[in-house]
């Protein structure tokens, strides 16, 4: 007991290693890039920055609890204090080198964040949480090294690209145009936001970072770099998890010190 | 089997039903019987049911008594707008079907208000369309007034499956959004349903009664104590940390091998008493995370998110082994409006996306409903309709937790 500490994810290689850092909550995420609080709402498009938050309940002190020992328990969020609605970022990560994998979203998102919905499908990973609580995500998730200006996309609609090639600056494809590669300052800058209406002006998410960084960074298998069948241990371990379920619903009685 | 609360509250899920007086009185009053948009112009009855209940409740009670003095109980609830009948034991065990709750009550009503109102022959059809709706055109009471908790077998989705096809709304208003008797009472009514379904026998009968303790029932405040250890600040990753902390300390699993990386691999030598701990931390993480944010929404992402990475930590199954992520991530599908579906208060362990955990998931739902503030558009309430509430006058109902307790003790002969 006293020497169980939490292990996150198995491997050997850099990938895994990568996997494992970004799921522990105690390492800090580097910031690479500032972007301002209210370009990350614009960049969202839920609200006008400095508009108030439009709620979908009073406040639970004014509405009041029903008794149960959970909820006096469990500490709301302040956005769920607040009433909040319950809003989304929107993520699509390119299968080039992307610092997070769409799983890797999930399970970063959480044993970091409190209160979050997070889904994953094929292109994208939206991230549910009351309003004011995922624009603190969704700031963490833009300036730190779990993003990529030109290969990671803030799509809300529309959010193919993930595994088409690359443009000739290194961008992921977008049908909408919501991002471009600024030649001169060698920014990504968005002129859409996450759903495609145009923004008044530009929002610069920052240079993109270099390819060998990115290899260095990733939390992706693939065959170029760290294939998936080269990191044993995770093979291993998937293989065991495997055996292990379909051994279980045969009888679990049995399955015992394996 | 040996508890006689819980076999009291199955019992009562069959006996109990529930009547909307109030609504009976409007379908005769307008002549809008049958369900939405249906209404037959020129047909009325005007008959004061609200203000007559009492009277009513002592003929319905009559009509469905089987000796005096036998278990039937008709209480009149919120000034007469609603009766919970209670039809005698006797009349259920003399049948097969457990209809007979819903059926009985509604025939009862029907003779009830034609004999206390003297309605005449041309009018009695209006009073049968008002209590049973449009039955037998369709298979259930549509737009009727008279519901039991359970659907009609033929909206069973299998064998066994009557006890599944309860709702989440219904359960988090019988027991008044408290989420601790939320789960017991859904683990209670999924737990049971696997005896009658074929799952809990032999091999598989002591992993759904350590998941019922465990997961809906608190044993060893297992629950409890892992929603406080992470209850001001924890997210679903420090809940699965907890969890495996504590079925470290106890001895359910240990390691066994190190990998080159130094990842250790856990093992058990009793599995089932594992999938019991897990599935406690799930329906701990649920309370977290869908209490955090006080709503619903979050169910299925933990459903998923909480096995996968339970099963990064230890390298052991996750609750169910691998069936409760399978239900999350159809039920993401299903509750988050893309693909249709509802929110999670419509889910029951019926449905067609969540039957496929045995037991374990439909708990988490319905704690998850009990905590959530007000964020869907369909409120349980509006999906409960006046079920719920009524059925919340039954004590054993509402507070499954105290009472399969007390049992418990009385059988063990004192703690």
């Amino acid at each position: 007991m006293a020497t169980y500490k939490p292990q996150f994810y198995p491997g050997k290689s850099k990938v895994a290693a990568n996997r494992k850092k970004y799921m522990d909550p105690s390492y800090k995420l580097e910031k690479l890039r500032t972007v301002s609080d209210d370009d990350i709402v614009r960049l969202m498009g839920h609200r006008v920055p400095g508009e108030a938050y439009k709620s979908v309940h009073p406040p639970l002190e004014e509405m009041g609890e029903p008794a149960c020992p959970i909820r006096e328990l469990v500490e709301p969020t302040p956005g769920a204090k607040a009433g909040d609605r319950i809003r989304y970022i929107q993520m699509t990560d390119s299968v080039y080198f992307t610092p997070l994998t769409p799983y890797m979203r999930a399970w970063t998102g959480h044993t970091r964040y409190r209160g979050v919905d997070i889904g994953v499908l094929s292109g994208r990973v939206p991230l549910e949480a009351r309003e004011r609580d995922l624009e603190k995500v969704a700031k963490e998730l833009v300036e730190t090294e779990i993003f990529d200006p030109a290969r990671c996309g803030i799509r809300g609609a529309t959010v193919h690209g993930h595994s088409l090639r690359l443009d000739e600056n290194g961008m992921m494809f977008d049908a909408l145009r919501r991002f471009q590669f600024d030649k001169k300052t060698g920014e990504v800058v968005y002129v859409k936001d996450q759903i495609g209406v145009p923004l008044d002006k530009p929002i610069s998410v920052g240079k993109p970072i270099k390819e060998d960084e990115l290899r260095k960074r990733t939390s992706e298998y693939r065959v170029e770099d760290v294939a998936f069948r080269t990191d044993k241990e995770v093979v291993s371990f998937i293989e065991r998890l495997h055996m292990l379920r379909t051994e279980a619903g045969f009888d679990p009685n049995r399955v015992k010190g394996i | 089997m040996q508890n006689p609360a819980i076999q009291k509250m199955v019992s009562y899920v069959k006996q109990c039903v529930s009547v909307n007086l109030e609504g009976v009185e409007k379908a005769l009053a307008t002549g809008a019987v049958g369900g939405k948009g249906c209404v037959i112009n020129g047909r009325s009855l005007k008959v004061d049911l609200v203000k007559s209940a009492a009277s009513i409740a002592d003929e319905v009670k009559k009509n469905l008594q089987v000796s005096a003095n036998d278990d039937t109980e008709v209480k009149v609830l919120k000034g007469g707008k609603h009766l919970l009948v209670k039809v005698p034991a006797k009349r259920l065990n003399a049948g097969v079907e457990y209809t007979t709750g819903a059926t009985s009550t509604a025939a009862a009503l029907c003779c009830a208000i034609v004999d206390q109102f003297k309605v005449n022959i041309w009018d009695a059809d209006l009073v049968h369309a008002s209590v049973w709706g449009r039955y037998p055109q369709t298979m259930e009471m549509l737009g009727g007034n008279v519901a039991s908790l359970l659907s009609v077998p033929q909206q069973n989705e299998g064998m066994g499956y009557a006890l599944r096809n309860v709702p989440c709304a219904h359960i988090a208003l019988i027991t008044k959004k408290n989420a601790m008797n939320a789960a017991a009472l859904s683990s209670i009514l999924e737990q049971a349903a696997m005896f009658e379904m074929g799952d809990a026998i032999g091999d598989f009968e002591r992993l759904h009664l350590m998941g019922l303790a465990y997961q809906g029932l608190n044993v060893n405040n297992l629950v409890y104590d892992i929603v406080k250890e992470n209850a001001k600040k924890g997210t679903l990753g420090d809940v699965v940390v907890s969890t495996v902390k504590r079925a470290i300390a106890d001895g359910i699993i240990k390691p066994l091998a190190k990998a080159p990386s130094g990842y250790v691999n856990y093992t058990t030598d009793d599995l089932s008493k594992w999938n019991a701990y897990a599935s406690a931390g799930l329906l701990a993480g649920t309370m977290v995370t869908c209490g955090a944010a006080r709503s619903m929404q979050h169910t299925p992402s933990v459903f998923i998110y909480f096995n996968d990475l339970v099963e990064r930590e230890t390298s052991l199954p996750g609750v169910d082994f691998g069936r409760v992520e399978g239900t999350g991530v159809e039920m993401a599908f299903f509750s988050h409006s893309i693909y249709g579906g509802g929110n999670p208060a419509v889910f029951a362990g019926n449905h067609i996306v969540t039957r496929h955990s045995k037991g374990f998931t439909i708990p988490c739902v319905a704690a998850a409903v009990a905590l959530d503030a007000g964020t869907t558009i369909y409120t349980p309430e509006k999906i409960s309709g006046t079920t719920g509430e009524v059925l919340s006058e039954v004590p054993e109902l509402r507070e499954p937790l105290k009472y399969v307790n007390e049992a418990a003790v009385a059988i063990k002969g004192g703690v």
